[in-house]
């Protein structure tokens, strides 16, 4: 309880602490300016103007069904990749032999680029969900599957020993021994992942789907209307910080709070 | 034959309290020149008044008198009281401070006739003095080991550079913005040194051991970097968009350094909060003046309002009320005046914005008549101090001297 109220209390800190993160996303977008100065409208829309043309597509229903689309994909590849790569890597990790074996075929898989991944779901899939599903998944697959791969193998083996000694119950031995490690490499990877899988998932919908933020993003471009297209762009990015500042990094910093005491 | 008539008394002169300390005269000069600046340009507001006759016209002259005249003295006599405390050197003798004021003051004589008399002697009265003060500093900074407080002397170069600039450039105005960057600039550099010392006393004090107050480099330099970068890209791009996102990022900059200052409870002591509030003063203006730029509000002379008679105003009243006792040989001021200046400044500040807002001379009227309401209460309650001699009998600039009958745990800056 106290832990949690702990939490509560360290969110506007936190929040505040995002200043940071805004004066240099400003002078970021200051050197965008300039480059929206130097080259002209049509090569690069200002900021300005494309927070206005995003405005105005988000003061439609159809934006929001784009982006619902794009954001289900990505989440459901992420979920499976999260599922699977975590469950097969920690498995894995398990066993010598077994890390042994599973090494090359990671590499392989994260060797294959995802345009690869991608043609290959557009035979076996077409044009359906499946594709930009798939993609996600495989791409994403390799990093989780090694974070947690790592996490178990890495665990510290006169750790174990002590939990023996002291006779730790199997519960608490799991809870406070082996999760804090395994997850603060876990973590990483998931939010790697996560950033991967928005970035998959419009470059599979702009080749293979009719719908979706990647889709639209294809339909501005054969417009020529390139404040539509950095529209679009800006709303996956924004999209992509709000999820990884706003929920992925406050419980990185929580489960990772061991790491600043050891 | 002069020279000898004259010297006795000079050295009278000199002899009084008044230049027992660098602080002195220029904290002195400092608030009575604000009072003196404000009331004529209300009064030539108001029509009551001739606009002086200098090159520039007259908002330049009202900028060029404020940040060269009133902050210029301020910094003085900080600079004159703080390096030699810093660095453990020898501070400028009674007679050199003397001459050094006198320059001051002439620059502001020559600067008022320029309309007559040309430009050159102001010019070169002015910058001889920032010279001459940079000449004074240089030496004590450079030897101290490690050289921690070198950024003193480039501002005070800058400084220089962008006022013959204002005398010799085209335009005035965007010599007098830059300015306005290097002070923002100096200012954070300043209470860098001082809050860290300051809060940590005053934590100490209030008996708080589970909070330490650190002025982090990394926050500060990205601060100074964004308001270097704002200032600059302003100078070379007058009134474009790039400006406005990079005055942005000054703000945001500034709101980042507050990670800093919230240490809970202990920020709501008058002497922290005084300093936290000079931030806040600071990344709301260049917040306004981003917006402006960028959606072509028309709240850009709003926005340096905020930077210069709030944030620097407010700066410049909380060091000169609190080292203007401190190394006077007398301990912090502990009466309700000094909030209640506090807040007419920033109410003055606030009103100044809402006269941008709501056009009409009431509210400017009412913005000047609470900044000198101010600083006068400053100069009424500092003249005593500043004039006169030390109540410990000691000399210079030390601070008081801890006795059995002062509590100990009374803190000294």
């Amino acid at each position: 309880m106290s832990l949690l109220r702990a939490w509560f209390v360290g969110i506007p800190a936190y929040l505040w602490s995002g200043w940071g993160a805004m004066a240099s996303l400003c002078m970021f977008l200051a050197l965008w300016d300039w480059g929206a100065q130097v080259y002209g409208d049509l090569v690069l829309p200002s900021p300005v103007a494309t927070l206005h043309t995003l405005l105005g597509l988000l003061a439609g229903v159809e934006a929001w069904t784009e982006l619902a689309i794009t954001a289900r994909r990505a989440l459901l590849g992420f979920a499976l990749s999260l599922g699977v790569g975590s469950a097969l890597g920690l498995l894995a990790g398990l066993s010598m032999t077994a890390s042994m074996m599973s090494r090359p075929i990671v590499t392989v898989l994260v060797g294959m680029p995802p345009i690869a991944w991608l043609v290959l779901a557009m035979l076996w899939f077409g044009a359906a969900d499946a594709t930009p599903i798939f993609t996600v998944f495989i791409a994403c697959f390799p990093i989780v599957f090694v974070g947690a791969l790592q996490g178990t193998r890495t665990l510290d083996d006169q750790l174990k020993d002590v939990t023996r000694v002291y006779r730790l119950p199997a519960r608490m031995t799991l809870t406070d021994v082996y999760l804090p490690h395994v997850v603060s490499y876990l973590f990483p990877a998931w939010i790697a992942a996560l950033g991967m899988s928005w970035k998959i998932v419009v470059m599979a919908e702009l080749l293979s789907t009719a719908d979706g933020v990647g889709a639209a993003l294809a339909v501005s471009r054969s417009h020529l209307d390139t404040a539509a297209s950095m529209a679009w762009i800006a709303a996956v990015v924004i999209l992509l910080l709000a999820v990884e500042y706003l929920v992925l990094e406050p419980i990185k910093r929580e489960v990772e709070g061991w790491r600043a005491l050891a | 034959m002069r020279q000898t008539l004259s010297t006795p008394r000079v050295a009278r002169l000199a002899a009084h309290p008044l230049f027992l300390c660098g602080f002195r005269p220029f904290y002195l000069a400092t608030a009575a020149y604000g009072v003196l600046l404000l009331a004529l340009w209300s009064a030539m507001l108001a029509g009551a008044l001739p606009a002086p006759a200098v090159p520039g016209g007259a908002v330049a002259w009202h900028v060029h008198e404020l940040l060269y005249g009133f902050a210029m003295a301020s910094v003085a006599g900080f600079l004159l009281t703080a390096v030699p405390e810093f660095t453990g050197c020898a501070s400028v003798g009674r007679l050199g401070l003397l001459y050094l004021s006198l320059l001051w003051l002439a620059g502001r004589v020559a600067y008022w006739l320029a309309g007559s008399l040309g430009i050159w002697p102001a010019a070169l009265l002015n910058l001889a003095f920032v010279a001459w003060l940079a000449a004074l500093l240089a030496p004590p900074v450079w030897r101290d080991p490690g050289r921690p407080h070198l950024s003193f002397l480039y501002a005070l170069a800058a400084l220089a550079a962008a006022q013959a600039g204002v005398f010799f450039g085209t335009d005035p105005m965007a010599w007098l913005y830059a300015a306005t960057g290097v002070m923002m600039i100096l200012m954070i550099v300043a209470m860098s040194r001082i809050s860290m010392r300051l809060i940590n006393g005053m934590l100490e004090e209030d008996g708080v051991v589970d909070v330490n107050y650190l002025a982090r480099p990394p926050r500060r330099n990205l601060a100074v970097f964004s308001i270097g970068l704002f200032t600059m890209t302003e100078f070379l791009l007058p009134g474009n968009s790039v400006a406005g996102w990079l005055a942005l990022a000054a703000s945001a900059a500034l709101l980042n350094l507050l990670n800093d200052w919230h240490i809970g409870r202990a920020l709501f002591n008058r002497w922290i909060f005084m300093l936290y509030a000079v931030y806040w003063l600071m990344a709301l203006g260049y917040g306004l003046i981003g917006l402006s730029l960028l959606a072509d509000w028309a709240l850009l002379s709003a926005g340096r309002h905020l930077l210069l008679a709030g944030a620097m105003s407010l700066a410049i009243f909380a060091v000169m009320v609190v080292a203007g006792r401190i190394h006077a040989g007398y301990w912090l001021d502990r009466r309700p005046w000094v909030p209640v200046a506090v807040g007419l400044i920033v109410t003055a500040a606030l009103a100044r914005v809402s006269a941008s807002l709501l056009p009409g001379s009431l509210l400017m009227a009412l913005s000047a008549g609470l900044w000198i309401m101010a600083f006068a209460l400053f100069l009424w309650h500092l003249w005593q101090p500043l004039t006169h001699p030390r109540p410990d009998d000691a000399d210079g600039c030390a601070e008081p001297v801890r006795t059995q009958e002062t509590p100990a745990n009374e803190f000294a800056c």
